[in-house]
C-alpha cells in the first residue's frame, strides 16, 4: 500500500508542474491514527503532503461537484464509479478530470477497532498484508486485516477503478463472493412487525446530524428535502417518525445511483448501519433492471428513464 | 358507524383515473366511500415524499392510480 | 422500488397500491377501488409511520 504513495506523489507532481491540472485532490495523513483526510494540492512543491493508506474511505467524488477547474483526482474503485455517476448527472465533465486510479485493497473499519480497544487510545497504526497492528501507551493489539475491513469493502466486487487516466499499480484481483446481500435477505425474511421493530432499534441512536448525507457524493441538491420548509416534509426533531422518514428518503434518493462506497456508514458518529437501506435498493435495482450504478458512462440510471419493458408487476 | 372504515388517500390522474371516477359517478355505480381523492395533473407528479407525507398524517392506505 | 423499501422497513404490503385505469374504464375503477379498500380494511388501522406530536414549522 505504501508504494502507492510515491507513485501518487510522482503523478501529482508531474501533472501540476506540466500544468495539466489546476489542483490534485487526494488524501493526506490525519492528525490522529486511522483518520486520513482529503487534501487539495495546487502547487508542485506541496505534493509530498499526499498520502495513501488503509484509511482513505472518504469518497473524494464529493469534492468534485460543480467544480470548473481542471482536477487531478485520486480514485479507488468506488470513487471512480461515483465519478461516472457524476459525469452522467452533469456534475462534472470528463475533460476536466485526470483520474489517478488506485486499485484498492479495502479500507479498515476504524469504529470497530476503536470499539475493540475499549477506550484505550491508539497512537500508531501499522497495516501489513494480513494484520493491523495498533499501538498506544502501554499496549499493542493485533487485528486480522480481512476481518476488520469496512463491511462494504468486504462485500466489494469492484475494487479496481472503472475509469482512469493512469493507474498507480497493477490491478488487484476482484473478490468472488457467494452472496453480497445476505444481510438484506435476512431482514427481508422477517415479518412486517419484526422489520419495524428491527429498524426502530437500529435508527434509535440517530441524532439527525446529516453526516451521512454530507459524506455522500450523490447528495448535492442545492436544497435538501430535509431543509425544505414550504412544504415541510418532515420535522427537524429526533422523533422516531421524523428519523425514519429522513432515512427512508435519503436512501431512496440514492436508488440506482449508490455505489456502496460506505462513506455514509463511515461518517456516522453513532454507527448506524445506514447501508442496510441503500443496499436493499441496490439489490432491487440489480434484480429489476439488471443495472449496476457507475459502471458505464452515458447510461442514465434506471429510475431516470422510461423504457417500455420496465417492470410493472406492482401495477394493478 | 359501527364498523371501522379505513381512510385511504387516492392520488388520481386528472386524465385517467379521475375521469374513470367521474364516469363511475355518472353511471351511478356503487363503491366504497373509503377513498379521499386528490386530483393530480399527472400521476408522474407523485413523489415518494407525498406518499410518506400522507402516511405520516395517519392514513391507513394509499392508492396511486394513473 | 418505493413499495419495496417501505415493506423492507416494516410497512405491511397492501397499504400502498398502484394501478393504471383509463378514463373510460369506470367498471375497473370501481373494482380496484373496492379491492384496495378491502385489503386495507383487512390490515386494520395504520400503526406505523404516523407522527404523533404536533408538527412545528
Amino acid at each position: 500500500m505504501l508504494e502507492y504513495v510515491g507513485k501518487i506523489r510522482d503523478i501529482a507532481r508531474r501533472l501540476l508542474s506540466e500544468n495539466k491540472v489546476d489542483v490534485v485532490i487526494g488524501f493526506r495523513q490525519g492528525t490522529i491514527p486511522m483518520m486520513s483526510e482529503p487534501a487539495v494540492v495546487s502547487r508542485p512543491e506541496d505534493v509530498d503532503e499526499l498520502y495513501w493508506d488503509y484509511n482513505c474511505g472518504i469518497n473524494l467524488t464529493n469534492y468534485l461537484t460543480k467544480r470548473t477547474d481542471r482536477i487531478g483526482v485520486v480514485a479507488k474503485g468506488c470513487d471512480s464509479r461515483n465519478i461516472v455517476t457524476h459525469i452522467v448527472e452533469n456534475q462534472i465533465k470528463r475533460e476536466q478530470l485526470y483520474i489517478i486510479g488506485v486499485p484498492c485493497h479495502g479500507m479498515i473499519d476504524r469504529s470497530r477497532i476503536l470499539a475493540a480497544l475499549d477506550g484505550q487510545e491508539p497512537t500508531a497504526v501499522v497495516v501489513n498484508d494480513t494484520e493491523i497492528v495498533v499501538t498506544g501507551p502501554g499496549f499493542e493489539r493485533k487485528f486480522n486485516r480481512q476481518e476488520y475491513l469496512q463491511n462494504n469493502c468486504a462485500t466489494c466486487i469492484h475494487r479496481n477503478p472503472v475509469v482512469y487516466d493512469e493507474l498507480v499499480a497493477e490491478k488487484v484481483e476482484e473478490q468472488k463472493l457467494d452472496d453480497r446481500y445476505a444481510d438484506v435477505k435476512k431482514i427481508e425474511a422477517m415479518s412486517p412487525d419484526e422489520k419495524w421493530a428491527f429498524f426502530d432499534k437500529i435508527l434509535a441512536p440517530c441524532l439527525r446530524c446529516y453526516a451521512c448525507r454530507n459524506a455522500c457524493p450523490l447528495c448535492y441538491c442545492p436544497t435538501c428535502f430535509v431543509d425544505e420548509s414550504r412544504p415541510q416534509w418532515l420535522g427537524k426533531s429526533i422523533d422516531p417518525t421524523d428519523v425514519r422518514t429522513f432515512h427512508f428518503l435519503r436512501a431512496y434518493h440514492c436508488a440506482g445511483r449508490c455505489t456502496d462506497c460506505g462513506a455514509c456508514e463511515r461518517a456516522c458518529p453513532v454507527n448506524i448501519p445506514v447501508r442496510l437501506l441503500t443496499k436493499k435498493l441496490n439489490m432491487d435495482v440489480e434484480d429489476l433492471y439488471g443495472f449496476e450504478p457507475g459502471m458505464v458512462p452515458d447510461v442514465r440510471p434506471p429510475l431516470d428513464v422510461y423504457r417500455p419493458d420496465d417492470p410493472g408487476g406492482f401495477i394493478k | 358507524m359501527s364498523e371501522w372504515e379505513p381512510k385511504i388517500t387516492a392520488f388520481l390522474c386528472n386524465w385517467c383515473s379521475y375521469g374513470a371516477a367521474d364516469l363511475a359517478g355518472i353511471g351511478r355505480m356503487q363503491h366504497t366511500p373509503a377513498h379521499r381523492v386528490i386530483r393530480v395533473p399527472c400521476s408522474g407528479r407523485i413523489s415518494p415524499k407525498f406518499i410518506l407525507a400522507a402516511f405520516r398524517r395517519g392514513v391507513d392506505g394509499i392508492w396511486v392510480s394513473g | 422500488m418505493m413499495k419495496g423499501l417501505l415493506e423492507y422497513m416494516g410497512t405491511e404490503p397492501g397499504r400502498l397500491h398502484f394501478s393504471w385505469i383509463s378514463s373510460a374504464e369506470s367498471t375497473k375503477f370501481v373494482e380496484v377501488a373496492n379491492t384496495v379498500a378491502e385489503e386495507v380494511k383487512a390490515l386494520g388501522p395504520a400503526k406505523h409511520f404516523i407522527k404523533e406530536k404536533a408538527e412545528v414549522a
